[in-house]
């Protein structure tokens, strides 16, 4: 089901074959002009909310109705936006959502244990119970067992922002908790652009985290 | 990954609550309506943290009831194509295997799982390497990359894949320490 601007999808006839395609090839050359619609989207796939600026936003918005466009070049010319030098850092910027703060898993983990420490004095009223959902992401945020304070954390990674790093793309490292800067940029493509600059100061973050993960780690040991 | 955002939402209170504790009625009956939905704008909706503002209520013509605009700040977790996730896998097949990472159910189709790993059917349903060295089963975790979402009204799917560097199993359940 689409939403207005949202990711809604269209089962594709052969349902399984959509999931057989190869990943990153350019499905959408062949089914363009058929009118067939992708089950899931892909990474290299164009869907937008927000206007692309080399012009295709009209295209790019009109297509999710028909389906037809699949590529949303509107004459050919050009290569499809999405090959232009980081299609995957225009897509995590658009698929974030607007007016939003992204959140490290250590900081969503802080945020709901408040929550449900408060849950012990709500409890009283048998109306108010926290769904699934709620359990279910605060096992996910603590996963790491991480135990470092999100503002120091935040404070290590702060420096990459003056290098173009993006909140997002922060609070991925984060999570990620990479061992070495092949593997931030291994699992970051969008970073890869700048990898001259970003290659020293990241290696000094990750470094500095380490330092950090092994302290707490004596700390707990030793308590 | 989680985000922390603004939403609003227009409230209907019928009147029987009105009265000193209305503003209470009013965040309970949010945090009933709305806490553990799904949309697929704003991915699920796992807690509210805070109620900005309560706007004017409106009387409905004909019902009686009040329609008041909420505006609440809520811890959202909505997964994104190209985020890297760590996953519990919960159920193996010879298609592929489910993880749920927080909420979210993703999909590994076996298309996207490493060349050299190969289905074992048996009790415990797995994918192994040739040399038995990595096993994917249930209750594995798992590092993959989300290629792709779906949303419907009530909840989001991915499809993840494993076939890309660093990518793969964390711990498995079943490895010898």
């Amino acid at each position: 089901m689409a939403e207005k601007g949202g990711k809604g999808y269209l089962p594709a006839k052969g349902g399984k074959s959509a999931l057989k395609s190869p990943v990153g090839q350019d499905d959408r050359s062949t089914k363009s002009k058929k009118g067939k619609k992708v089950q899931f989207e892909y990474e290299d796939s164009v869907e937008s909310d927000t206007p692309k600026s080399n012009g295709n936003a009209d295209s790019v918005k009109g297509s999710w109705g028909k389906g037809g466009k699949g590529d949303k070049v509107p004459n050919g010319t050009k290569k499809p936006a999405v090959k232009t030098h980081s299609p995957v850092d225009r897509r995590l910027e658009q698929e974030i959502p607007q007016n939003s703060t992204c959140l490290m898993d250590c900081e969503a983990a802080e945020i709901l244990q408040g929550i449900q420490e408060q849950m012990v004095f709500l409890s009283q009223d048998p109306d108010i119970k926290l769904p699934v959902s709620f359990d279910k992401g605060l096992t996910y945020a603590k996963r790491a067992e991480n135990y470092a304070k999100p503002q120091t954390v935040k404070k290590i990674l702060e420096p990459l922002k003056k290098h173009g790093v993006s909140d997002s793309e922060i609070c991925l490292i984060a999570n990620i908790s990479p061992e070495s800067v092949d593997e931030v940029f291994a699992l970051i493509p969008a970073l890869k652009p700048k990898i001259g600059k970003l290659r020293n100061p990241l290696k000094i973050c990750l470094d500095e985290l380490s330092n950090l993960k092994e302290a707490l780690a004596k700390l707990k040991d030793a308590a | 990954m989680f985000f922390h955002i603004v939403l609003e939402r227009n409230m209907q209170l019928h009147p029987r609550h009105f009265g000193r504790d209305l503003r209470d009625k009013l965040v309970s009956k949010l945090m009933k309506d709305v806490e553990g939905t799904c949309s697929g704008r704003h991915g699920f909706i796992v807690a509210i943290t805070g109620i900005e503002s309560v706007g004017k209520g409106l009387i409905r013509d004909g019902t009686g009831f009040v329609t008041f605009p909420v505006k609440y700040q809520c811890v959202v977790f909505r997964p994104f194509k190209g985020e890297i996730v760590e996953a519990v896998v919960t159920m193996v097949n010879k298609m592929g295997f489910f993880a749920e990472a927080g909420p979210v159910q993703i999909f590994v189709s076996n298309h996207l799982i490493p060349d050299d790993m190969e289905f074992q059917s048996g009790d415990v349903p797995n994918y192994t390497t040739s040399d038995g060295s990595v096993k994917i089963q249930k209750e594995s975790e798992v590092r993959l990359k989300i290629i792709g979402t779906r949303v419907d009204a009530t909840e989001i799917f991915c499809i993840g894949t494993i076939k890309d560097d660093f990518l793969g199993v964390i711990s498995d359940p079943g490895a010898n320490p």
